[in-house]
């Protein structure tokens, strides 16, 4: 059942011996899986089948990302650039908002009409990879008709799912966290910095906590936080994954939860119903943001976006600890579908995303910043918002100390991160000390990568 | 629910009220042949939808509950793997039991509690006041939003650490808890909403309360029974068999509940799995892992469960329920 067995059904242009009633059974399949939970039926559209070689045949693709408005709104007009630089290929566009995005991408691609191009994440890459949903991009990058070379070699070998390019950076980010500003002055205390131990910045946002008359906890707790335990993880030369299995212990968790527990009982975070409100809301609801501590941890390219919900003046450094626990990682890939009667085409037009410097200009970072190096430098002349440029400006002070890119989180990936979290609150509620939780980690993540 | 058409009607037919009871025998003798064919002509729509989007599927899916189907599978390489799925869910997924307490807990505080609302206020709104009609509207309103989202969201809102449940408990000096954020009591609030939302089944109580015969108050009265002997030896016998297709469709409908534990816990059934009913977890499973044939072997098992349940409140039935009809069972 691995795809790597079946090598000759990944080539790009599949043969077109797909069974139609496989499809439709595929979407019959969906739809009585979603019945009984009275959502409704998936709607299950055809494309067309022609399929030919001839440069100005007229071609439709289907883009679908999650994303605001203006996302929405660059991404069109990078789609517009394109349409009008090769008339013959035009685009339908779907968008939505993050949550419910994997939903309707995978009721899609079970009913057989996944997009041609969608975006993904990290979260999904591999997932969708060894499932043959995405199609192999390798031969493209090979002949440099999709030119990764101006890429950080990391970066682009973060697309990689078994020796097979499964997707393209659309933009890199690094965990941050993000402070505010205006409340440390207030309360006079020192703004964190880049490199500070563990220790240290529980010290510190304790000192907030204490400065404030405990009205503003130093920090939010992130011992629910994917990316924090393995930024940490990373730090001791461990790593959240191995191949396909966890890179790490119950000792190893044992000992994070307790560092934040440590946090918990001295009062430098919230207490566990609002680190609850932080750890399952989406990004305009940090608790930084919301005023129920003054430090999330979040994505450096986010500055801009939560700087949209306070009135107050938000820093940016990185997580603690030596800064090369991080990696140049993808904050979002494009992917094409297995099954798109237009490789090239997708292909191409991944290539005018990546590496148009016009293309770079209208996207910004507000996916994260330019993967391609030497539109890098064009893109930080554009950009007029304060917080974009700190965000980039940390990001280029950052970089060069990063250590090497693991691979894309495996298959399972998805169901880990929302395991650490149910784990990671029943210590932080009290209902499980952080050496049986990390036991219940281990034993329950293991049948969910197996 | 049997009822013989050879026993006679102690009752005089009333064909201008048309009780449930005298429709369904009315119907009972309807034409076969020609009549027969026009009939599942005009059915086919729906016979062609009931095999399509019902019937068909529902097979699949007892096919793909032996599978180890993803979502993302390709249909060729889907992997039989027999009973395991079952098996899993039994012997080493606590998450499982988890959801099954969840769901058991909450439908069996929630469902009791909803319906003894929806009888009271029944009762209330069974009166000729002015304006009845529209306190009938307000009390039914709740049911009518029930499943949406935006009620779910309101009420997550309300129920914040820092929302108007908590400002009202404070001004009379009472610290709130938590709510929809707290473990303990997310679920008491995912079940509080489920009873407020008692609209359906009242409007279905007050329709059978408007059935009970005056006649047997007035009797009753003259033999100097009080309001409370009144309520039980004649309004709760002769609305049994409401109150027993109440509890059959709340029961049901309770095992069901999703949107507002989907909603107040943004799909994760969190905190600390305290909301993951048994519908949440299905689609996590499917939706949110992936594990498409799980989910199947999952959504088996519920409806198994909820046949049983259904046989169950059936055969208790003939202790309690009372049929008018003459033929008491």
């Amino acid at each position: 059942m691995h795809p790597a067995t079946h090598p000759e059904s990944a080539l790009p242009a599949r043969p077109h011996r797909t069974l139609k009633i496989g499809r439709v059974l595929r979407g019959l399949a969906a739809t009585a899986v979603a019945l009984p939970l009275i959502f409704g039926a998936a709607a299950c559209g055809d494309s067309g089948d022609s399929a030919g070689t001839d440069p100005n045949e007229k071609v439709e693709l289907s883009v679908f990302w999650w994303g605001d408005d203006s996302r929405a709104e660059t991404t069109k007009k990078v789609l517009d650039a394109y349409t009008a630089a090769h008339p013959n290929v035009t685009f339908v566009t779907t968008f939505q908002g993050n949550q419910g995005y994997l939903d309707k991408l995978s009721t899609q691609a079970a009913g057989g009409n996944a997009p041609d191009l969608f975006q993904l994440d990290d979260n999904m890459l591999s997932e969708l990879a060894e499932r043959k949903v995405t199609l192999d991009l390798t031969p493209y990058v090979e002949d440099k008709s999709l030119d990764l070379s101006k890429f950080p070699e990391s970066l682009a070998k973060y697309g990689v799912v078994d020796g097979k390019q499964a997707g393209v950076a659309l933009a890199e980010n690094t965990p941050g966290l993000i402070y505010n500003r205006s409340k440390l002055q207030e309360f006079g205390v020192a703004e964190p910095t880049t490199g500070m131990t563990w220790e240290a910045f529980i010290t510190w946002a304790k000192q907030v906590s204490d400065k404030s008359g405990g009205k503003l906890p130093g920090t939010m707790d992130p011992s629910a936080d994917y990316k924090a335990l393995w930024v940490w993880l990373r730090q001791q030369g461990k790593e959240f994954y191995n191949g396909k299995e966890l890179g790490f212990t119950a000792e190893d968790l044992t000992r994070w939860f307790e560092l934040w527990k440590g946090a918990r009982d001295s009062g430098a975070t919230p207490t566990a119903d609002v680190i609850h409100e932080g750890n399952s809301s989406d990004a305009t609801k940090q608790l930084v943001v919301t005023g129920k501590a003054a430090t999330s941890w979040v994505w450096s390219n986010q500055l801009a976006a939560l700087s949209k919900n306070t009135k107050d003046q938000l820093g940016l450094v990185a997580y603690p600890g030596n800064p090369n626990g991080q990696w140049a990682r993808a904050s979002m890939y494009w992917s094409g579908s297995s099954r798109t009667e237009h490789p090239d085409v997708v292909a191409d037009v991944i290539n005018f995303f990546v590496n148009d410097a016009t293309a770079a200009k209208t996207l910004g970072i507000e996916r994260g910043i330019t993967p391609n190096l030497d539109l890098r430098k064009e893109v930080e002349a554009t950009l007029t918002d304060a917080n974009q440029k700190a965000s980039l400006a940390f990001e280029t002070q950052i970089t060069p100390q990063f250590g090497a890119a693991p691979a894309p989180p495996p298959k399972g990936h998805a169901a880990i991160r929302t395991l650490l979290v149910t784990i990671a609150e029943s210590v932080q509620y009290g209902k499980a000390t952080p050496a049986q939780a990390a036991q219940d980690f281990i034993s329950q993540a293991q049948s969910k990568l197996a | 629910m049997a009822l013989t058409t050879a026993s006679a009607p102690v009752v005089p037919e009333q064909p201008g009220r048309g009780s449930p009871v005298a429709r369904k025998r009315r119907g009972a003798g309807g034409g076969r042949g020609r009549e027969g064919v026009a009939g599942y002509v005009f059915l086919s729509p729906w016979l062609l939808g009931l095999m399509g989007i019902t019937a068909i599927p529902m097979l699949l899916s007892l096919y793909l509950s032996f599978t180890d189907y993803s979502v993302f599978s390709t249909w060729e390489d889907v992997e039989w793997i027999g009973l395991e799925n079952y098996r899993t869910m039994f012997t080493n997924d606590p998450q499982f039991y988890r959801a099954v307490t969840v769901t058991l807990g909450y439908a069996l505080v929630m469902v009791p509690l909803k319906l003894a609302a929806a009888l009271a206020v029944a009762l209330l709104l069974n009166r000729a006041w002015r304006g009845v009609g529209l306190f009938r509207g307000l009390f039914y309103l709740p049911s009518l939003l029930g499943g949406s989202v935006a009620l779910a969201l309101v009420w997550s809102a309300l129920f914040a650490g820092d929302g108007a449940v908590n400002e009202f408990l404070a001004f009379f000096g009472i610290t709130g808890q938590a709510w929809v954020n707290d473990p303990d009591y997310a679920l008491g609030t995912l079940i509080i909403l489920g009873i407020w939302q008692f609209g359906a089944p009242m409007v279905i109580f007050l329709a059978g309360l408007k059935q009970v015969p005056v006649e047997l108050y007035e009797a009753a009265s003259v033999d100097g029974a009080s309001p409370w002997r009144q309520f039980w030896h004649v309004t709760m016998p002769m609305l049994s068999p409401v109150i027993f297709f109440n509890l059959v469709l709340e029961t049901i409908r309770g095992f069901q509940s999703f949107t507002s534990a989907f909603v107040i816990s943004n799909g994760n059934g969190g905190p600390v799995d305290s909301t993951l009913l048994y519908t949440l977890y299905l689609y996590k499973r499917g939706f949110a892992e992936f594990d498409m044939g799980y989910a199947s072997a999952l959504a088996w098992v519920f409806l198994l469960t909820i046949g049983i349940l259904t046989i169950v409140l059936f055969s208790t039935g003939r202790f309690w329920v009372h049929y008018a009809d003459g033929d008491d069972r």
